[in-house]
């Protein structure tokens, strides 16, 4: 970016730097991190509808796509609310530290091969870094509502958001190791476009990172099963609950789409990132392919399973929570640094190759046996094809 | 401290330090999600853990009991819809049979097996939601839906026969208001086709989840004797291992001729009498009534569905007490007649009243979370609590 | 704990969230439950016609076969039906001047159409009545006053009315009779 500034102003001072950063800035964040997180609202509504035999939003612009900014709209409309025994300064406060906890994140993530904001040397370490500072935006939020039920969920939020840390870090490493450094674009550099060349299926281990790193990420980022700081049915809405309009909304926001910034480091960690087959000479048509393929890889497994799984499961109490990290986690997560390390001391060359190709016939076996549980599912219910509808936007006029 | 006219003690203590550590009084209010209906619990809890929860009843109280003094014999039956809005048929049943023994009315057999049939349809009905709402309460919001998926299709079964979805008035004192309408007893077979297969679905969705389980097993265990003590019935009671279901221990209407198990708790999971245990009791008796559904459409004979009953009805001085087994428990009627058209007096005894009673006992050093979870096992619902 | 047992509930977990997973994956390709009331039903269906004839919706009144015998008025447990009718021997009968149900204290209970003699109160599958003010839920159903009805031993032969009794006795023919079979 120094390169453009000095390349439009001869004289490039900080004022200019800054300008162009904050317009930089802007466009990211305007352009590309908040419709993430809305349009991720409208994927989450209808998806969580058809899960539930029923139809998500449909009425707000085509099949409801609309519906995000609706709802956007009307929160900014609506009246600003602050409690009189409240923080009044943290109180307003927090929402904008959650923001910036969640947003600050999209500055390392590599998008394509070229398209990433800044490529830090230690670009994942800073992810870690910068997502913490969502506990204090919380606890902040829990503190300064003035509300019994506000402080439970900010502190329940606080510990497991602070508890889950760990195994969050520890499942970085084995991937930390295999690359031999913690910047974003090496880690995908080292890895291929084949699933078996994958950090997720480069050993036994670096498969039970990936598994232990994504419900770590799950429970930072507040998610069911994970989701009792905002437990509806038992806190109203936990720390959130006395705000109200655009502040609830920038909570929120914060949390969908964190769920795209879960996406894209476990795309990089453990999936192969952006990279594709072919290489081809128009750079346009190189650099679209790679932003698809990482995008689709991000929201597939970052947004679309988190939020199959928030629909399915229910949720776990705060000393189930702190057991399973302590527990469970925590151990397994030292297990995998410790096997990874040592497997790569000694495993030869050979063995690595059989592993890889072990581990991905055996989860396309998973995917296989999953896929016959369904169809089991659909025939035991006595379904029969005029029962079934596969398009996901369609709506249904009559009662099954 | 007060509120709301009674003391909570807050409990201070002081360590070597001088530093004060003061319990935290939350008042659980009476609008908050996941309360079944406008019911308050104070809750005084140091941290996450409770050390008392109190409950405050009253909020939905309309003084039915006093109602059916003003409107007479027939009037009250629309009432006893909302005396219990979720198993309507059972209270329409219990208040019918009350006065049926009082004026030594006969109810044609046909009439008994309507009302069997709608009684074990409406158990269906309020068990899908209590393990709804259960599983909604405890963070799964799918198995709610689908559970009231199930319930609209009850509704409109129900719709068909009585012509509501909710408060049904289906009986009448001499036996039920409508006849089984032509091509509704199809329906109803269809109805449990497609319904027990779901049922074993609902289980492998949410039932023996193991998340849905740590949060259930262990949690709030209730002795067989502690649940006598304090006059539990129904599935609560019959989930601490005590196995009395009135339908067969003091039974009423056409149950004599019916096959079926009362299904009792078994610990299998944790402890006999904990959360878990009364949830999968519900479960278990779901399927219960769909077997005696399925006796009831093939012995149900043919005649009359209602006994002539004078409109003016003026049932002989006297008192009786009748239970049946509703939904939650065993719900008793006591009433009594002074020989004119109103009665005299009424009196609803219902199983969420003390099961209520057993909260601030099983709750103790619980979390608040497993509060919820209590609350949504023992099936409490407040028009039943408050009448 | 031991390490089976460790290892037993790890393994519990995976398999018990892996089948809950199936199941709202199954669902993902089932059809939705949804009736889309009221913007989009199915080409020229009308909720209110495929409701069953039984359904308590909003209370009705047939005037023409009304016979003023305030049986209704008894029977309704709550007082929200008002009739007021006189002997008139000029007209040769009863003459009502009023006849108002307040619909907004009526619970639709269904105690008032049983015993009318010609099924000309009557509930109809209609429910949508929600309006913006409270006076507004008062159905007058008297405009001038109206002879009431006497039904003819012989059965009903005037063109205008035989269908409207008809249909009243229909509804009363879903009613269990006392006694008969």
């Amino acid at each position: 970016m120094a390169d453009l500034v000095q390349s439009l102003f001869a004289e490039a001072t900080w004022v200019h730097y800054l300008v162009v950063a904050l317009l930089f800035g802007a466009i990211v964040v305007f352009g590309l991190v908040l419709p993430i997180a809305g349009i991720t609202t409208w994927v989450e509504r209808r998806i969580m509808g058809r899960m539930q035999s029923r139809i998500g939003p449909n009425r707000v612009g085509p099949a409801g796509f609309l519906q995000w900014l609706a709802d956007g709209i009307k929160n900014m409309l609506k009246e600003d609310i602050v409690p009189t025994a409240a923080d009044g300064p943290l109180f307003r406060f927090a929402p904008y530290v959650v923001m910036v906890g969640f947003v600050g994140t999209f500055a390392v993530l590599p998008f394509t091969s070229a398209l990433i904001i800044a490529d830090l040397n230690v670009g994942i370490l800073y992810v870690t870094a910068v997502t913490a500072l969502v506990v204090v935006g919380i606890l902040m939020a829990g503190w300064a509502s003035n509300n019994k039920w506000s402080l439970l969920g900010g502190i329940r939020s606080a510990a497991q958001i602070v508890s889950y840390e760990i195994p969050a870090g520890l499942s970085i490493f084995p991937i930390v190791m295999l690359t031999g450094s913690l910047s974003m674009q090496e880690i995908i550099k080292l890895q291929g476009w084949a699933p078996w060349s994958w950090n997720l299926f480069a050993n036994p281990f670096a498969f039970v990172a990936f598994f232990i790193f994504f419900v770590s990420a799950l429970a930072e980022g507040n998610r069911t099963p994970f989701d009792l700081p905002e437990a509806e049915s038992e806190l109203v809405a936990g720390f959130a609950t006395e705000y109200s309009g655009m502040r609830n909304l920038l909570f929120f926001m914060a949390e969908w789409g964190n769920l795209y910034v879960i996406g894209a480091i476990v795309t990089t960690l453990f999936l192969g990132g952006w990279q594709i087959p072919f290489t081809f000479e128009s750079k346009v048509v190189q650099h679209l392919l790679e932003f698809a393929t990482f995008f689709l890889k991000a929201y597939g497994v970052g947004v679309l399973v988190p939020i199959w799984l928030r629909w399915t499961l229910p949720r776990i109490r705060v000393d189930q929570m702190m057991s399973m990290c302590w527990k469970y986690l925590v151990p397994i997560a030292f297990v995998n640094l410790i096997g990874t390390a040592a497997w790569m001391i000694w495993s030869p060359v050979w063995l690595q190759v059989v592993t890889r190709m072990v581990l991905v016939v055996s989860a396309a076996a998973a995917t296989m046996m999953f896929a016959h549980r369904v169809v089991y599912h659909l025939e035991y219910a006595k379904l029969t094809r005029a029962h079934l509808l596969f398009n996901p936007l369609a709506t249904t006029r009559s009662p099954g | 401290m007060s509120l709301a006219g009674f003391e909570v003690e807050v409990q201070r203590s002081k360590d070597d330090g001088g530093v004060v550590t003061e319990d935290m009084t939350l008042s659980m209010g009476p609008q908050h999600p996941s309360t079944h209906g406008v019911l308050r619990f104070v809750i005084r809890a140091d941290g996450e853990v409770m050390k008392e929860a109190i409950p405050d009843i009253g909020y939905l109280h309309r003084s039915i009991e006093k109602i059916a003094e003003k409107v007479g014999w027939h009037g009250f039956i629309p009432y006893t819809d909302r005396v219990d809005y979720v198993a309507a048929m059972f209270c329409n049943h219990g208040w019918s049979f009350a006065c049926e023994q009082l004026a030594g009315i006969e109810v044609p057999k046909r009439a008994e097996y309507c009302r069997v049939i709608a009684d074990e349809l409406c158990r269906i009905h309020s068990h899908l939601l209590s393990v709804g709402s259960m599983a909604m309460d405890i963070g799964a919001f799918t198995p709610f839906t689908h559970a009231i998926r199930e319930r609209e299709y009850l509704n409109d079964l129900f719709e068909e026969l009585c012509g509501a979805r909710l408060t049904f008035h289906y009986m009448r004192i001499g036996g039920v208001g409508w006849d089984l309408p032509t091509g509704w007893i199809d329906k109803l077979s269809h109805f449990l086709d497609r319904f027990e297969p779901l049922v074993d679905e609902y289980d492998r969705l949410i039932s023996f989840n193991k998340i849905f389980v740590e949060r259930l097993a262990g949690v709030a265990p209730v002795t067989a004797e502690e649940a006598i003590d304090f006059n539990l019935v129904g599935p609560n009671l019959r989930a601490s291992g005590v196995r009395y279901d009135v339908r067969k221990d003091e039974p009423y209407s056409v149950y004599p001729e019916l096959e079926f198990d009362v299904p009792i708790g078994t610990g299998e999971k944790g402890i006999v009498g904990d959360c878990f245990d009364r949830y999968i009791v519900r479960m278990r008796e779901m399927r219960e009534s769909c077997r005696i559904l399925r006796q009831c459409i093939t012995q149900i004979p043919d005649g009359p569905v209602i006994a002539k009953v004078p409109r003016n009805l003026k049932p002989p001085a006297g008192d009786v007490y009748v239970r049946l087994e509703s939904a939650r428990g065993d719900m008793g009627w006591y009433v009594v007649s002074d020989g004119t058209a109103f009665p005299h007096r009424c009196k609803i005894r219902t199983g969420s009243f003390s099961a209520i009673s057993i909260v601030p006992k099983i709750s103790r050093n619980l979390m608040i979370a497993d509060l919820i979870a209590v609350i949504a096992s023992l099936d409490l619902v407040a028009p039943e609590i408050d009448r | 704990m031991g390490l089976a047992t460790y290892f037993r509930s790890i393994k519990d977990a995976i398999a018990t969230i892996g089948e809950g997973m199936a199941i709202t994956a199954s669902h993902m390709v089932r059809k939705p439950f949804t009736i889309e009331y009221p913007d989009r039903l199915p080409d020229g269906v009308r909720i209110q016609d495929t409701l069953p004839f039984r359904y308590r919706g909003i209370l009705e009144v047939d005037l023409e076969i009304c016979t003023a015998c305030l049986a209704c008025e008894r029977a309704c447990p709550i007082d929200c039906i008002v009739i007021e009718a006189e002997k008139d021997k000029a007209a040769g009968g009863l003459v009502m001047t009023r006849f108002d149900i307040d619909m907004a204290k009526c619970m639709y209970c269904g105690l008032c159409s049983e015993p009318c003699p010609t099924g000309s109160i009557h509930h109809t599958p209609e429910f949508e009545g929600a309006d913006y003010s409270l006076e507004s839920l008062v159905r007058r159903f008297v405009r001038a006053p109206t002879v009431a009805y006497r039904p003819k031993k012989a059965g009903e032969t005037d063109p205008v009315i035989k269908p409207i009794l008809d249909r009243g006795m229909r509804y009363l023919a879903e009613f269990a009779k006392g006694g008969e079979s």
